[in-house]
């Protein structure tokens, strides 16, 4: 089942402020899109919400219960990371097998997942091999399949096609918008590039340059057209950088 | 023949001029300090002939088993302790340190000492010297184990044991066995040294009962069988283990 998501003023400090505060709320079945600089802290965002890393302030909802950092929270999370992870052992089948474990399902419903959600990500026919004799896309897709495999109360996403040719890149988005439909989760999904977002968030919310605030918040329903939507944002995120790289100091 | 074999071909160029090279200075200086390789090649048949051949290389074998595979259970453990506590990785790095700067003579006189004439002497001391090299390599992998893999196995909710058996297994598996290699050419080696003291059978027992009763020859012999037995073992055990765990590459 997909559920909301509550981010209440949450902060990041490593040796400097890495996110001031951050706050949203994502409805069930969304698909959010976190845009902003590069290093802005969208990565630490996302693991903070994933309960890879705590926060230094502030507090995470998911479904209503709070997230810990460790990791061990009660609701499903799937995460899909900026590499694929997979284990280069196992076959992609045994990969997508493996974190059913947890979930108690016996063998051959272990089997029958990890061949459904493999063929949903379009890998029909390479459940048998290993991830380093498949190509870059398609590790990237099992990478999908395994976390939609635990069929997860919220799927977070890292630049999950920052690897990937431009080519790729847009089949792979028109398939994870098509999965989002088929399997309404609540996905939020962490990116740079901004028409990547304008084409697949329902939801798209802009930081500032590091420590991160939320710069704008935009329903992408339609009602603001979407070549302007761009252009805004281009806008928007041009500024972050140059503030950025302005804190930072000339090089 | 393929490309692979002729690639030998130098190597069996060279061995020629060494043969020749062997067999003047032979004539030069006399059997006793330098036997014929044709002396060598019937002293080699000889002890195939009569069976010693086995006798002797089971004796060695079995004494490098317990004290090789003793390393290796231990270093195992050792492995296990330093994925289970940090604190222990520290304290096995320290020890392992001090393990491996300890010369083999070091062990030899102390395994006398303690355990007598007896086959224990060479199976101590065979232990003390590999353990180091084994359990090196597989704390090594352990280290060494992918951390984003095992945060990816925390995301997915993972047990210990799950984790353990699918991601640090099979990525320290490779350490283990480069580490099993060396540390079995290191056990023949050592093991050869320590038989030398008080035991009646083993290889370096009868390079040393050779070289009393002036049979230079078998002394060749001996050392002949020692290469073939280490040639074997890399070929046919580690190189075939290492290339099946290496198959998905």
């Amino acid at each position: 089942m997909a559920v909301t998501l509550e981010v209440t003023a949450v902060g990041k400090d490593f040796l400097i402020p890495v996110i001031d505060s951050v706050s949203f709320s994502v409805e069930a079945g969304e698909f959010v899109c976190l845009l902003g600089p590069n290093g802005c802290g969208k990565t630490t965002l996302l693991r903070i919400v994933g309960g890879l890393e705590p926060p230094t302030r502030g507090r995470v909802l998911l479904g209503g219960e709070p997230v810990s950092g460790s990791g061990r929270h009660t609701r499903k999370v799937g995460v899909v990371f900026q590499e694929d992870r997979l284990l280069p052992w196992m076959t992609l089948r045994e990969n997508v097998e493996l974190v059913c474990k947890p979930l108690g399902l016996a063998a051959a419903a272990r089997r029958a997942t990890a061949d459904r959600y493999l063929r949903l990500a379009g890998l029909a026919g390479f459940e048998g091999y290993h991830p380093l004799r498949v190509s870059g896309g398609m590790r990237q897709r099992a990478a999908i399949a395994r976390a939609l495999a635990i069929e997860p109360d919220l799927l977070l996403m890292d630049e999950p096609f920052g690897a990937l040719d431009a080519q790729n890149r847009r089949i792979m988005q028109a398939e994870v918008r098509r999965i989002w439909r088929e399997t309404g989760r609540t996905i939020l999904f962490v990116t740079h590039a901004i028409d990547e977002a304008v084409a697949i968030g329902t939801t798209l919310i802009m930081l500032t340059a590091r420590p991160a605030r939320i710069r704008e918040l935009v329903r992408n329903d339609g009602r603001i057209e979407r070549g302007k939507l761009t252009d805004d944002l281009n806008t928007m995120i041009m500024e972050e950088v140059e503030r950025q790289q302005g804190v930072v100091g000339p090089l | 023949m393929s490309a692979r074999h002729w690639r030998h071909l130098p190597t069996l160029g060279v061995a020629a001029v060494i043969v020749a090279g062997w067999v003047l200075l032979s004539w030069r200086y006399g059997a006793y300090v330098l036997p014929s390789p044709l002396a060598v090649a019937r002293g080699f048949g000889d002890i195939v002939a009569s069976g010693e051949i086995w006798r002797h290389t089971a004796a060695s074998l079995g004494r490098i088993l317990v004290g090789f595979g003793g390393a290796v259970v231990v270093a195992l453990l050792a492995g296990l302790a330093s994925f289970l506590w940090r604190t222990a990785r520290g304290v096995i790095h320290d020890f392992l340190s001090v393990l491996n700067s300890t010369s083999v003579f070091v062990w030899i006189v102390i395994s006398i000492i303690w355990f007598g004439l007896s086959n224990w002497a060479p199976i101590f001391t065979t232990f003390m010297i590999t353990l180091p090299v084994v359990a090196s390599n597989i704390v090594q992998g352990v280290e060494h184990v992918d951390r984003r893999l095992l945060e990816m196995g925390d995301v997915y909710r993972l047990s210990g044991r799950q984790k353990f058996t699918a991601i640090v297994v099979p990525s320290t598996l490779p350490y283990l066995v480069a580490g099993m290699k060396v540390g079995f050419g290191l056990a023949l080696k050592v093991s050869v040294v320590a038989e030398i003291f008080g035991v009646t059978s083993g290889i370096g027992y009868v390079m040393n009962y050779s070289r009393e009763i002036l049979a230079t020859q078998m002394v060749f012999v001996w050392a002949l069988v020692m290469v073939l037995i280490m040639t074997a073992t890399d070929t046919l055990l580690f190189d075939a283990v290492s290339r099946r765990l290496d198959r998905w590459r």
